[in-house]
């Protein structure tokens, strides 16, 4: 059984005229102890994907179809008490911008302790204030600075405040949205080996998000690469990434706009035209507008994610095409 | 700690202001005070005399200016002719039952208020939100002083049973310190629930406003995502983030409540500096008038100090020391 | 040349009143704002009230309701109902006057502390924050004593005491545009002072100072309606203050005489509440980012 299984998800926002599907049918897969990768441009669904997890979303979003099973058991079923339970128990967030995520008015250690408490009543204050101790030293924070409040740290160390939080009731699943955009290039890498570090070290599973994908590489076990609301593609990270391994046009286009990871840096090749506009009736695949190889079918029939085997699957018509050709 | 002793100074250079301001507004814009008087009064040369000399009207501005700081200085407020009475004595008195008053419905106010204040704004939107926010602005729209008429045609006129005037009872005899306290009590009711019942819409807005802003900030999510219970998520972390703009918007406060006390003594015959005030109106009795707005006007820039001293405990961003 | 912010008032006043009747605080407000300007305006010409008519003995004094004096009469046996109508015009007419004055210093204050910044702003600010904390009441009464009894007074007085909250958040509006683009730009095409000031200050800041306009003209009828009652109010020209003080000190409430002391309670309530709905109303409608109270 999968840690995370995610099924056919459908998550809608109100707009003016209805409502959107800023995730349209989405499925996604993440086995114990492994880091997923999550990437695609701005206004993809990543956060809301990731937020319907622990069941966070803003108020007036709607789940629809689809099904999350977490352990076995479907969130979307379970009770606000239920999911409660769940929250930084089993699901933790690092989230995105956590610059405000602390609360400005209570110091450090009492935020990463305060769920701790909560959730296993048969902790005392005093193991609370060492575990948070632990995780303070374990994200490279002087013990020290327990009673500092959030506005006396850097922006790098508030992450790494953020990622003890995360830590601190050991949970199954930490997700983390972003959690270096806003960083330095020096301190992106420390935090992400961090990251990696630690919940090796507790033999936990991430979900990564960041549109960076040499970020991903680094880090991830497998990627999953999202457009406008739909998975495109997703597989092994050695594979997806690997030479000639990108099956999807968008993830190929993706790669080529990131400075590659091994070659030295080059100007960003950013891919013509926007995402479509997610409040219409979508048909056919949502790349074909800005896709260099679309095939007539490609304006009118969605394309379905479809094994190609080596744990990898491509939601596009060409590569449908290539697999039913070596069939 | 540099930031105390700067808001001190600012404290005390408007203390300075206000009272330049007011030797400027008794002595100096209505010309001669005494003719202001005399239209109304009559007048023998002695009284006027001994008027001229109580205004210290006599020499230059200037010199009439420092007389009257060092007359201020020395707790000499003047002589009041309507009350036959030192001025200082009379405010003195009328000063400490107003600050019985603003006391009991302040803490109405803050504990009430607050409570409801959280309880709409963390229902946003539902029935009980709405129904809450039309309340406040009918009561808020309502002028203080009517609000104590209703009451006192209620209860001294239609159903009874409260004390409609005064502080105390009229030549009641009491057996002993409790029964006093009780008398008094009994007194404060109307006069409190009138002054808290406008003022309390007020409060009830501000904090909804305040807490609804602070619930869509990214800690609140942290919250709901560390697994808190709604109320542990609004009290714990909601709450005193709230709390900043609210103690921000207590000038606004501040200045109404005392507005609303000036009334409230009037309706109820309260003797409080607003009840003074509102008699040395009447009698145009200036040096009382003077004393009371000016008293009054410190004791706000002093309140306004607390509330900022306040705002420096809650919010650990602008503390300067632990 | 310039591009124009969305927020700027280039929609019509239809506009504006459209939007404000589609939502509920601001139709309610403005049912009962149409209410009273009509009472105000059209009632007392058809039901003049005449001060000197007073009632020819004592039984005529504090009588209720009755066909003759639909509202009962008053403590000198007038009609209570005209002098309604009348307190009305009144009430309605010192808050706005008051208003306006508020307003102009306010936003003109506001404007050109905001737009000149440095030190001009820093002594407006500091006389801004001076009078923002002066309790306002007190400094009316004492005022209104000194200059004595009369509409012009009062309206001079509650309106130059009611500007620094719109000095405030006029101020900090302009800051804000005055830091944008265009300024500067404008300026380097050689665009005076004042011209800017007209042409890209003012529209944007519009919206904002009737917001606070429309609240502002609460504030003040509520302050009129204090004053008078403290007894400074005109005595040749009856407001619904005015008349709630004759109502307090002929001793109307002891005699049970309901019909001369509710009647102006609830007309400045009525009024008072109508302005406030609009304003909040028209705040939300300006500033998306207010709502959500529905
Ligand atoms: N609260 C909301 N109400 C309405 N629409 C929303 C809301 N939050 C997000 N959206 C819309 O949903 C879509 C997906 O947003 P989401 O935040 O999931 O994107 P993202 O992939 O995380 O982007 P980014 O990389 O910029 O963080 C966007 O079109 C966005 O405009
Ligand atoms: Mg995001």
């Amino acid at each position: 059984m999968s840690l995370l299984e995610i099924r056919d998800l459908h998550i809608s926002y109100p707009n003016p005229k209805g409502e959107f599907f800023a995730v349209d049918g989405v499925d996604l897969t993440i086995e114990k102890g492994e880091f997923v990768g999550l990437a695609g441009e701005s206004g993809c669904g990543k956060t809301t994907l990731a937020l319907s997890i622990p069941r966070l979303l803003p108020r007036g979003s709607h789940i629809g179809a689809g099904s999350i099973h977490f352990n076995g058991v479907d969130t979307t079923a379970l009770s606000e008490e239920g999911m409660r339970a769940l929250r930084w128990k089993e699901i933790s967030v690092v989230f995105q911008g956590a610059l405000n995520a602390l609360n400005p008015v209570h110091t450090i250690g009492s935020q990463i302790a305060e769920p701790i408490r909560i959730h296993d009543e048969s902790v005392s204050k005093k193991q609370a204030h060492d575990r948070t101790l632990e995780l303070l030293e374990a994200v490279g924070i002087p013990a020290r600075r327990f009673e500092d409040f959030p506005h006396q740290f850097s922006g790098g160390m508030r992450q790494r405040v953020m990622i003890a939080m995360a830590l601190s009731c050991m949970p199954k699943l930490v997700i983390a949205d972003e959690p270096i955009t806003a960083l330095d290039v020096m301190t992106q890498a420390q935090i992400l080996d961090l990251l990696r570090s630690l919940c090796d070290r507790y033999s936990l599973s991430m979900l990564l998000i960041s549109h960076d994908l040499s970020v991903l590489a680094q880090t991830c076990d497998r990627v999953a690469v999202m457009y406008a609301g739909k998975m495109a593609e997703q597989g092994p990270t050695s594979r997806v990434f690997g030479n000639h391994g990108a099956k999807h046009p968008y993830t190929q286009r993706l790669l080529s706009a990131y400075p590659n990871i091994k070659h030295e840096r080059k100007f960003i090749d950013g891919i013509p035209g926007y995402p479509p506009d997610l409040s219409q009736e979508q048909v056919g695949c949502r790349f074909a507008d800005r896709c260099d190889v679309a095939l007539s079918r490609c304006a009118t029939e969605v394309p379905e994610l479809i094994d190609i085997g080596g744990g990898q699957s491509v939601a596009c018509h060409l590569a449908s095409d290539i697999r039913a050709g070596v069939q | 700690m540099p930031f105390l002793l700067r808001r001190f100074f600012t404290l005390l250079s408007s203390i300075f202001a206000i009272v330049t301001f007011n030797f400027f507004l008794f002595h100096i814009i209505p010309g001669d005070p005494i003719r202001l008087i005399a239209r109304t009064q009559r007048l023998n040369a002695e009284a006027i005399a001994k008027m001229r000399a109580s205004f210290g009207l006599d020499g230059s501005i200037l010199s009439q200016y420092f007389r009257y700081l060092s007359k201020l200085v020395h707790g000499d407020l003047g002589y009041s002719f309507s009350f036959k009475e030192n001025v200082s004595g009379l405010v003195g008195r009328a000063l400490g039952n107003t600050l019985l008053l603003l006391t009991a419905s302040t803490l109405i106010v803050v504990i009430l208020g607050i409570a409801i204040g959280v309880f709409a704004g963390s229902r946003q939107g539902k029935k009980s939100d709405t129904a809450t926010v039309i309340s406040s602005l009918i009561l808020w729209s309502m002028p203080t002083f009517w609000v104590g008429m209703l009451l006192v045609f209620t209860f001294g006129v239609w159903v009874g049973g409260l004390p409609i005037s005064g502080i105390s009872t009229a030549n009641a005899v009491y057996s002993n310190g409790f029964e006093y306290f009780m008398d008094i009590s009994r007194h404060l009711i109307l006069p409190t629930v009138t002054l808290a019942i406008v003022d309390i819409a007020f409060f009830i807005i501000i904090t909804r406003t305040a807490l609804i802003d602070v619930m869509s900030e990214d800690y609140m999510l942290t919250a709901r995502g560390k697994g808190l219970g709604r109320r542990a998520i609004v009290w714990r972390h909601g709450f005193r983030n709230a709390m900043l703009p609210v103690l921000t918007a207590s000038a606004l406060y501040i200045s109404a409540l005392v507005g609303g006390a000036i009334q409230v003594e009037v309706v109820f015959s309260w003797p409080g500096m607003g009840l003074l005030m509102y008699n040395s109106v009447l009698a145009r009795d200036y040096p009382v008038l003077e004393a009371s707005f000016l008293l009054t006007t410190v004791a706000v820039l002093v309140a306004n100090f607390a509330a900022d001293l306040l705002y420096r405990v809650l919010d650990p961003r602008v503390a300067v020391s632990k | 040349m310039m591009k124009r912010d969305r927020t700027s008032a280039n929609h019509g006043f239809w506009y504006f009143m459209g939007k404000l009747w589609a939502d509920r605080m601001g139709r309610w407000g403005l049912i009962a704002l149409a209410i009273t300007t009509f009472i105000a305006v059209i009632c007392p010409i058809f039901f003049p009230f005449d001060p000197s008519k007073v009632g020819a003995d004592a039984a005529s004094i504090l009588t209720g309701p009755s066909k003759t004096h639909l509202l009962g009469s008053d403590e000198l046996g007038r009609d209570v109902l005209r002098q309604f109508f009348t307190g009305a015009r009144i009430s309605l007419f010192v808050g706005i006057m008051a208003t306006v004055i508020s307003t102009i210093v306010g936003s003109g204050l506001g404007i050109f502390a905001g737009y000149y910044m440095g030190r001009l702003d820093g002594i407006l600010m500091r006389i801004t924050d001076f009078f923002l904390v002066v309790p306002a009441l007190p400094l009316m009464i004492a005022l209104g004593a000194i200059f004595g009894q009369n509409i012009t007074v009062i309206i001079m007085v509650i309106g130059f005491l009611s500007w620094p909250r719109t000095a405030r958040i006029v101020r900090s509006q302009t800051l804000s545009l005055r830091q944008r683009q265009f300024v500067p730009r404008a300026k380097s095409l050689g665009s005076s002072n004042l011209r800017i000031i007209r042409t890209h200050i003012v529209p944007h800041v519009m919206p904002l100072i009737v917001a606070n306009t429309i609240l502002v003209v609460a504030g003040c009828i509520l302050s009129e309606a204090t004053l008078s009652f403290i007894g400074l109010g005109d005595p040749d020209r009856i407001s619904w203050g005015t008349m709630l003080h004759f109502s307090f000190v002929s001793g109307a409430i002891g005699r049970g005489a309901w019909w001369y002391f509710l009647p102006p309670g609830f007309g400045i309530l009525f009024i008072v509440l109508g302005f406030t709905l609009v304003g909040h109303s028209f705040e939300k409608i300006t500033n998306p980012r207010l709502g959500g109270s529905e």
